[in-house]
């Protein structure tokens, strides 16, 4: 397992130096992928229309829901693989491969199928309304046809990593990013395609990485290839693929209803452009969140070893520098957001009516970004050290415990504005309890330094 | 004489613990149960506690838990692995069965060795089974609970077991066909049957000389 090694450099090197190098790919990934999706919203905001944006708006759920079964099978298949790489069982790891790849076809198959048949009651029921139905009708026909291509894509991508290539894997989805900012203004502009034009390029591009892909996994030299015969579905590598898929699956599938609801509420409360305001102030977030999450992904390994080495300083060490270094992140979220909202929503839009909103809007939604920083690195931290349930439940506070009350609540008091005071309620309470459980936490860490937990090594 | 490796997998509360140990004193060998995990945390440098945690144990919540992305990461992007995740855990498990088979001829309970030292060239795998009612009675002299708990606990640790050898394996647990010997202790009793199981382990090392 390529990644698996145990770089003792974990337990030695400098914190702040080893967060750095850990956290600057991981950094660019993220930025990578909220750059994609900015790009198709500036196109489709500037090419196409205010509408369009509220109805690509439409589609995020849709599309999270979509992500949800291929992170499914995509996190659950790479797991595996490593496991039994770990093993040197490449004879599953194999048959994994390919069962991924049957997995994949098969549930872009049936998603598209049925998004494609009762698409204007889906998009209805995700509050289309029906002057953005035509736009998020358009676009998700598109992506819906090339759906099979979307999930083996990011299986793919998934697989390459675990199979010790992560930077062919990044080269994958930076190169989607660039082939999709090249070709959306051409297929927007010169082909005049509108909001189709965007899902085509969207769509396009992940078919040449796909295809860059299957070249490189079907070279017979790779000790992972695709080849005859392991194609076929087995029982036994399906239930551990959905067993371990099953958490990512959950909570991206919460992402698509908490963004569902949102929406209808948006829809009854400020109509169809407070949707396409919404949704520019989340690209605009988005940015600063993914730093975030980069920032965190390079903290992982580093918590995770010391904790097991029982190296306490150095976890709290690490700790202490990525709540820095997140602070950081979304401290500049908020100055953006706050200071400078209308220099961002020029970017989407040149629509008067959408501008007045999202201007209004974004600083009442970042009013704690400063403090969401910590929020957002303690929960990954949580994970990191092995305890996957707080972190769960702090990531479900921030992100639907203490929002969906609000945004339930909120409105009919409030009025449109009460989404937007939702959310920015739900960042200071989630802070709080994410604070009061580090305090627990750290409490007890010091209580095992304090006693000196060793090692028994009496073998 | 070639090194060798019998691995015993066990029902809980057949007795299957017992046996191993019996048969190491009786080869004059080393009997890994619990104590691999201590191998594991030397191999590692981590703590022994967080493999304690994790000993056979996959469960489903655990698993739904477990998650490895923080919501709204829709893209799946991670690029560094969690070192304290099960499978990471169970990665330093195997390295260190494979390193202690490497060094001398010893036995293993449990814990996948069967399947983890599946290319070793003399290894001898043998499952112990017993009743239900017989194991039930067992567990619940050893722990001093009453036959109720002790069948909850029974099922629940079985269960446990079942899937965290399943899941690494991919076989199923308890199947004849991942075993040389397959034995029902409740049929002949403990010391018949050990007496087999010695005679069968004798007769394979015959070979391996």
């Amino acid at each position: 397992m390529a990644e698996q090694r145990t770089p003792t450099e974990l337990g030695t090197e400098p914190v702040g130096k080893l967060l750095l190098r850990y956290a600057i790919p991981a950094i660019i990934a993220q930025t990578a992928a909220s750059l994609y999706n900015m790009v198709d919203s500036i196109f489709i905001g500037q090419g196409v229309g205010a509408m369009a944006i509220s109805g690509l708006g439409i589609t995020f759920p849709i599309m999270n829901l979509s992500a949800a079964f291929g992170a499914m099978v995509g996190v659950g298949g790479a797991t595996m693989i490593s496991v039994k790489l770990g093993q040197r069982d490449f004879k599953t790891a194999q048959n994994v491969l390919g069962n991924v790849f049957s997995m994949n076809i098969m549930l872009g198959i049936i998603l598209a199928t049925v998004c494609l048949l009762f698409m204007e009651p889906i998009l209805t029921f995700f509050g289309a309304s029906e002057n953005t139905m035509p736009y998020a009708r358009e676009y998700m026909e598109v992506i819906m046809w090339g759906n099979v291509i979307t999930h083996l894509y990011f299986g793919m991508n998934a697989v390459l990593r675990s199979a010790g290539k992560p930077k062919l894997a990044m080269g994958a989805t930076l190169f989607t990013v660039v082939l999709n900012t090249v070709m959306d203004p051409l297929f927007i502009y010169t082909f005049n395609l509108g909001i189709r034009g965007a899902a085509l390029a969207t769509v396009l591009a992940q078919a040449v990485a796909l295809m860059f892909q299957i070249k490189m996994l079907t070279n017979p030299e790779e000790l992972l290839h695709l080849k005859r015969g392991i194609f076929r579905i087995k029982m036994p590598l399906v239930k551990g693929i959905i067993s371990i898929g099953m958490s990512p699956f959950l909570m991206n599938s919460c992402a698509c209803l908490v963004t569902l609801i949102i929406n209808n509420v948006l829809l009854s409360y400020g109509g169809d452009l407070s949707i396409g305001a919404y949704g520019i102030v989340n690209r605009v977030m988005f940015i600063f969140i993914m730093l975030v999450i980069g920032i965190n992904q390079g903290m992982q390994p580093i918590a995770g070893y010391n904790f097991g080495a029982q190296k306490y300083s150095r976890v709290t060490q690490v700790l202490k520098y990525a709540i820095f270094y997140a602070t950081i992140c979304t401290t500049l979220g908020f100055i953006v957001g706050v200071f400078f909202p209308a220099a961002c929503t020029k970017i989407f839009t040149s629509e008067q009516d959408l501008i007045v909103i999202a201007n209004h809007a974004m600083p009442i939604m970042v009013m704690f970004f400063p403090l969401i920083g910590f929020q957002i690195a303690t929960t990954n931290f949580f994970q990191s050290i092995g305890m996957a349930k707080k972190s769960a439940f702090l990531s479900l506070t921030r992100q639907l415990l203490f929002l969906l009350p609000g945004v339930i609540f909120f409105p009919p008091l409030l009025g449109l504005d009460g989404v937007w005071y939702a959310m920015a309620a739900s960042d200071l309470a989630a802070t709080v309890t994410t604070a009061l459980m580090l305090f627990f936490q750290m409490r007890s860490f010091k209580k095992m330094h304090d006693n000196g937990l060793t090692l028994k090594s009496d073998i | 004489m070639e090194k060798f490796v019998i691995n015993i997998g066990r029902q809980l509360g057949s007795g299957g613990k017992r046996i191993a140990e019996q048969l190491a004193q009786e080869l004059g060998i080393n009997c890994y149960d619990k104590r691999l995990l201590d191998l594991a945390a030397q191999e590692s440098g981590f703590a022994k506690e967080l493999f304690e945690h994790s000993d056979e144990n996959k469960g489903l919540l655990d698993n739904i838990m477990h998650m490895r992305f923080l919501f709204g990461t829709t893209s799946g992007e991670s690029f560094c692995s969690n070192v304290l995740s099960e499978e990471s855990l169970f990665q330093f498990q195997s390295e260190a069965i494979r390193k202690c088979a490497e060094k001398e001829s010893c036995i293993f309970v449990g814990r996948c060795a069967d399947y983890i030292l599946r290319d070793h060239p003399h290894c001898l795998n043998i499952f112990i089974a017993a009743d239900e009612s017989d194991r039930i009675k067992h567990v619940s002299e050893r722990k001093g609970i009453s036959l109720k708990e002790a069948e909850k606990l029974l099922k629940k640790a079985e269960n446990t077991r079942r899937n965290y050898y399943n899941f690494y394996t991919g076989k199923t647990w308890g199947a004849s066909e991942s075993y040389d010997l397959c034995i029902n202790i409740s049929r002949l009793g403990y010391d018949k049957s050990f007496d087999i199981v010695l005679n069968f382990v004798k007769e394979f090392l015959a070979g391996v000389q």
